[in-house]
């Protein structure tokens, strides 16, 4: 079922068969698709003004969330997990507030590609740190997250620092059609220009091949250190994205982490990477993120406590996987 | 693998679940008051549990209620980033609501959304601290002001010199930033107060388990002892309790009008020697938020007041109690209100603002709730 897996069994299937092959390989992602369709025209049953300015909202609203997701998806299927990535955009965030402000625009791009690189940084010490201590991956990114979060305080104590005008502007609004929100638009352009290269290389192909047989991948001359190190890269770099995704929906950087590390890695589940890896992609979670965004925006419709709707937003989460899984192992029998 | 009793078992089990939030959705509908009937939205992103806070909702909603120009107050109160709370206001401005009253967690990075409510023709008020958006109508407490009058007292009941903790509030927020400035104006006229650990003081996030942390460390330190005074921003409380319980000499505390705060200094058995002084920060503003907004709504005029940072902004104003005079413990005996949570400030209405009873605020019951 991994997309790695699932690419070369497609290439094996007749074309006749290959759009059945496809729906069987995104079977996750698609259900989940039509969940969010569903979702959508029952949002427009309860409020009839829910249009295309609703539309861009969300698409803002889900930005920092989705990057977060994909970073957290990224590691997973490679077998790993990252708790430091709410720290990681926070470091970013309050980075790349603290140089723009009162810059000009041409120096905000600098700003932006050192984030960028900075991401890649802080990526590549969690898992040099991974891989050369051998601790487990969830002890190293717990600790790191600390770190990160200090890290953060100390580029600035309290929220503040401006952006770049071309920043604030590039979430805003629509593109083309005002159904197309250019948030969503730069969401899956980021996604698309990093992670489809990457996973149709050779380290893709690796990061799949770790995350569902880490002993199998090694016996089959895997560079399993240098592909886990690979993975931690990639998410540090989308962790640098939902950052600057944070500054550029604000305005501000803001040292304390907000609660996008565990929402990543439900967004992960409901999206249906496996949490034991090797399985799923990136497409999913940022489904999932969408889900979990307008579920919180229909509570508000319905006037349901907030309190309740957290509540609410849990057992969906666990409703969801269930059927999911249900479904998989009926599939799995048959 | 699974045998089919569990399957079924499991897909029961998943139904209920979405029976739950099918149950909870259906049972948020409104009703609608005779009247006027206006569509209220109000946004708190953080502080969940903390008495301020919450107080400030319940007040939010006695006045939904009292009002009776409210159909709906929709709420969304929860702990968040700027960024979330961004979101929050644009899915009320998405539900079509005719005003926001909201708590801002930071005076500039809402504007965008807040443009947007501007824009769809939404009444947007920020009430406990301001926002930078020009259209906004801000309602606070004069920060400023409740730290001068706070630090006035305790650097004169140091006689002028001493050692001073400085425990403040939530990095970032206006409210604290506010604070500061008023808590530096008066110590620039007392050349011999020291303040520890650094002149920009320490951090208590608002939260209660943070501070009594800072307060043990600091007793645990030794740091305590060479100490004469703290100036508290709302933590006075767990800061007393910390202290009494290491059974440590109180030095004089200045705190907000917090109930539990109250308590202590009215209690000479409790707390023998604690001398304190309550400065008022009424949480009431989430009530009056929403009389502005009704006032908003109805076109009726709004006195603002022109020495604000901000245009559009009506300031409240702070008044000092200590239990050094017996004027002062009168004051403090007037100010209780029975069967008031201890972490709940004691000013639960503002005259010429809110028109609900303080025991319509304690009930917490907005306009549709059972």
């Amino acid at each position: 079922m991994s997309a790695a897996a699932g690419a070369v069994e497609g290439a094996r299937t007749r074309p006749a068969g290959a759009v059945a092959a496809f729906a069987r390989r995104n079977a996750w992602t698609l259900g989940l698709l039509a969940f969010l369709v569903v979702l959508l025209l029952f949002t427009k049953l309860i409020q009839p003004r829910y249009g295309p300015v609703q539309v861009q909202g969300l698409a803002i609203s889900v930005l920092p969330l989705a990057l977060a997701a994909v970073a957290q998806a990224v590691v997973v299927i490679g077998g790993g997990i990252d708790l430091s990535i709410g720290s990681m955009m926070a470091f970013t965030s309050v980075v790349s507030a603290t140089a723009m402000q009162g810059q000009s625009a041409e120096f905000g791009v600098v700003v932006v590609l050192g984030v960028l690189l900075l991401g890649v940084a802080l990526g590549a010490v969690n898992g040099s740190l991974v891989v050369l201590t051998r601790v487990p991956d969830i002890v190293v990114t717990l600790a790191m997250s600390f770190v990160w979060a200090g890290c953060a305080l100390l580029v600035r104590a309290a929220p503040g620092g401006g952006a770049a005008e071309w920043l604030k502007d590039l979430v805003l609004g629509s593109i083309g059609s005002e159904w197309i929100p250019q948030a969503a638009v730069v969401l899956l352009v980021i996604v698309g220009a990093i992670w489809l290269p990457v996973r149709r290389s050779r380290v893709g192909l690796s990061i799949y091949a770790i995350g569902s047989n880490r002993l199998a991948a090694f016996r089959s001359g895997v560079p399993v250190g240098r592909t886990r190190l690979s993975a931690y890269v990639v998410t540090g770099l989308f962790s640098a994205f939902a950052g600057l995704s944070l500054t550029a929906s604000t305005g501000i950087g803001t040292p304390v982490p907000g609660p996008y590390t565990l929402m990543a890695v439900a967004a992960v589940v409901l999206g249906g990477v496996s949490l034991a890896g090797g399985r799923g992609g990136v497409l999913g979670p940022i489904v999932g993120v969408v889900v979990l965004q307008l579920i919180r925006t229909d509570m508000t419709f319905l006037d349901v406590n907030t309190n309740l709707a957290v509540v609410a937003q849990g057992i969906i989460l666990i409703g969801v996987v269930m059927v999911g899984s249900l479904v998989q192992m009926r599939r799995a029998r048959a | 693998m699974f045998d089919k009793r569990s399957r079924i078992a499991r897909l029961v089990v998943g139904l209920a679940g979405l029976a739950i939030v099918v149950g909870a959705c259906s049972s948020g509908g409104s009703a609608a008051p005779s009247g006027k009937s206006f569509t209220i939205g109000y946004s708190n992103g953080g502080g969940v549990g903390n008495g301020f806070r919450e107080e400030q909702v319940c007040t939010a909603k006695a006045q939904a209620l009292a009002s009776g120009q409210v159909s709906t107050l929709t709420t969304i109160h929860r702990n968040t980033d700027a960024a979330g709370q961004l979101s929050d206001i644009r899915d009320l401005i998405a539900k079509g609501v005719d005003a926001i009253v909201f708590n801002p967690n930071d005076p500039a990075a809402l504007n965008p959304a807040l443009e947007e409510a501007n824009k769809a023709g939404i009444k947007t008020v920020s009430v406990d601290a301001y926002v930078t958006d020009p259209t906004t109508y801000n309602l606070y407490n004069n920060q400023i002001k409740y730290a001068e009058l706070g630090a006035k007292w305790l650097f004169d009941q140091l006689g002028g010199s001493g050692t001073v903790y400085y425990m403040r509030g939530l990095a970032g927020h206006p409210a604290d930033s506010d604070r500061d400035i008023g808590f530096k104006n008066v110590l620039k006229d007392y050349p011999n107060i020291k303040v520890v650990p650094t002149a920009d003081g320490v951090f208590t996030g608002w939260d209660p388990a943070t501070a009594t942390q800072l307060i043990n460390d600091f007793i645990a330190s030794g740091q305590y002892d060479q100490i004469n005074g703290i100036w508290s921003s709302g933590m006075g409380q767990q800061v007393v309790d910390g202290i009494k319980a290491a059974n440590k000499p109180f030095v004089p505390i200045v705190d907000a009008d917090l109930y539990g705060f109250v308590a202590q200094l009215l209690d000479p058995t409790g707390y023998p020697g604690l001398k304190g002084a309550a400065v008022t920060n009424t949480a009431a503003v989430g009530g009056a938020g929403v009389a502005l907004a009704l006032k908003l709504l109805n076109g009726e005029k709004v006195e603002t007041d022109p020495s604000a940072s901000q245009p559009n902004t009506v300031l409240l104003n702070p008044v000092l109690a200590d239990n050094v005079t017996d004027a002062g413990k009168a004051t403090l005996k007037s100010w209780q209100v029975p069967g008031l949570d201890p972490g709940w400030p004691l000013g639960l209405t503002i005259q010429g603002w809110t028109t609900y009873t303080p025991e319509q605020a304690i009930a917490c019951k907005g306009p549709g709730d059972k």
